[in-house]
C-alpha cells in the first residue's frame, strides 16, 4: 500500500461527475452510452484501487464482472438498441 | 480429445488458476467453469485446420501493447489541446490480409492503435476514421498487417 | 523503491483516465469520442494494474491483475468498432475541420 490508492480512486470518481453532467445534456442516445462505457472502464480502475487500498480481493472479481458487463452492454447497444440517426447528437 | 482441444483446456485451466488466485477450494467450481468454457469455445470456434503460431503471436502482442501505449499518449495529447488539434477524416484502405479471422483481428486491433478506428469492413475494403489525417495511417496499417499475417500462417 | 515506482505508475494511470474523460467532453463527434474513450482509458487501466501488480502479495494475484488488462482491451476494441460501425450505418457524418 502506498497510501495513494484511496485518493486516486476518489479522483477517478470525481472524473465521472462532469462526464455524466455533460452527457445528460447532449441530445440523443449515443453520448449516454459512451458515458456508460466510461463508467465501466473507470469503475474497473476504481475497484482495483479500492481492492488494494483495503477493500479486499473480492473487489477485483467485481471489477472483472464490471468490465465484462460494460463490454456486453456496449455491443448490445450497437447491435440492438440504436436504430435511428436522430437518436444521435448533431 | 484432439491436441487443439487439449491446448485450449490447458490455457483455460491456467486462466482459472489466475482468477481464483490459486485457491485450492475453488477447484470444483473451476472444473465446471473450464468444461463450460471449453464447450463454448468448441461450439463458437471449432478447431479446424488453422493453428495459431506462438512466435508471431507474441511478436504481435508486443507490437500491439507498444502501439496502444503510443495511441493512448497521442489521444491524451489531443484531448489536452482540444478539438482545434484534430484533423479527422474517413479513409478507405484495401487490406492485403485474407478475409476471416486475420482481417477481423486487424479491424478490432485498429481501434487501439494511434489515431485509427475501424468503421466498416466489406470484403477486403476497410473504411476507417482517423483522428489526424496527416499521420502515415496506411503505413501503420501495413505494419500491423505484416504482424498479423504470420500468426495465421501467412507470409510475413 | 518498489513503492515509488508503483506510485508513479498509479499516478500515470489516473492521468490517462483524466485525459479520456477530457476527450469525451471536448471532442466534437461520436467517432473522435470513441478514440478518446477506448485508447486513453485502457492505457489508464493498464498503468494502474501494473502499479498494483508490482505490490501484489503473490504471483497468482499479480497475474490476475495483469489478466484484467487484455480482457478489457479486447472488450473495448470490439465495442468501439461495433458502435462506430453502427454510427456509420446510421449515416452519421464525421466532424470536419472546415465546413464543407
Amino acid at each position: 500500500m502506498t497510501g495513494l490508492e484511496f485518493p486516486l480512486a476518489l479522483f477517478l470518481l470525481a472524473n465521472l461527475v462532469p462526464a455524466l453532467h455533460v452527457a445528460l445534456r447532449r441530445p440523443g442516445r449515443a453520448d449516454p452510452m459512451l458515458v456508460a462505457l466510461l463508467f465501466g472502464s473507470t469503475g474497473v480502475g476504481i475497484l482495483v484501487l479500492l481492492a488494494h487500498g483495503g477493500g479486499g480481493p473480492a473487489l477485483i472479481d467485481v471489477a472483472l464482472v464490471l468490465a465484462l458487463l460494460a463490454a456486453i452492454s456496449g455491443l448490445a447497444f450497437a447491435r440492438r438498441a440504436w436504430h435511428s440517426p436522430e437518436d444521435s447528437h448533431d | 480429445m484432439s491436441s487443439s482441444l487439449l491446448r485450449r483446456a490447458l490455457a483455460l485451466l491456467l486462466l482459472w488458476w489466475m482468477l481464483s488466485e490459486g485457491l485450492p477450494e475453488s477447484a470444483g467450481l473451476g472444473a465446471v467453469a473450464v468444461a463450460a468454457a471449453l464447450a463454448a469455445s468448441h461450439y463458437l470456434l471449432p478447431p479446424g485446420s488453422r493453428t495459431l503460431r506462438l512466435g508471431p503471436c507474441i511478436r504481435f502482442l508486443l507490437y500491439f501493447v507498444a502501439n496502444s501505449v503510443r495511441g493512448g499518449l497521442q489521444v491524451a495529447g489531443l484531448a489536452l489541446r482540444g478539438p482545434a488539434a484534430l484533423r479527422p477524416a474517413m479513409l478507405e484502405v484495401e487490406l492485403t490480409l485474407p478475409e476471416g479471422p486475420p482481417a477481423l483481428l486487424l479491424v478490432n486491433a485498429l481501434g487501439l492503435m494511434p489515431g485509427t478506428l475501424s468503421v466498416r469492413l466489406q470484403g477486403r475494403r476497410l473504411r476507417l476514421h482517423s483522428l489526424d489525417a496527416r499521420q502515415p495511417i496506411e503505413r501503420d496499417i501495413r505494419a500491423l498487417e505484416a504482424r498479423i499475417g504470420p500468426i495465421f500462417g501467412g507470409a510475413p | 523503491m518498489i513503492e515509488a515506482m508503483s506510485g508513479a505508475l498509479l499516478c500515470a494511470g489516473a492521468f490517462f483516465y483524466f485525459a479520456g474523460t477530457l476527450g469525451l467532453l471536448r471532442f466534437p463527434d461520436i467517432y473522435s469520442r470513441l478514440h478518446a474513450l477506448a485508447k486513453a482509458d485502457n492505457l489508464g487501466l493498464g498503468f494502474i494494474l501494473a502499479g498494483l501488480a508490482l505490490q501484489a502479495d503473490s504471483l497468482a494475484v499479480a497475474l490476475k491483475l495483469l489478466v484484467i488488462w487484455p480482457l478489457s482491451l479486447a472488450a473495448s476494441a470490439g465495442v468501439s468498432y461495433a458502435i462506430a460501425r453502427r454510427a456509420d450505418r446510421l449515416g452519421i457524418a464525421p466532424w470536419q475541420k472546415e465546413a464543407r
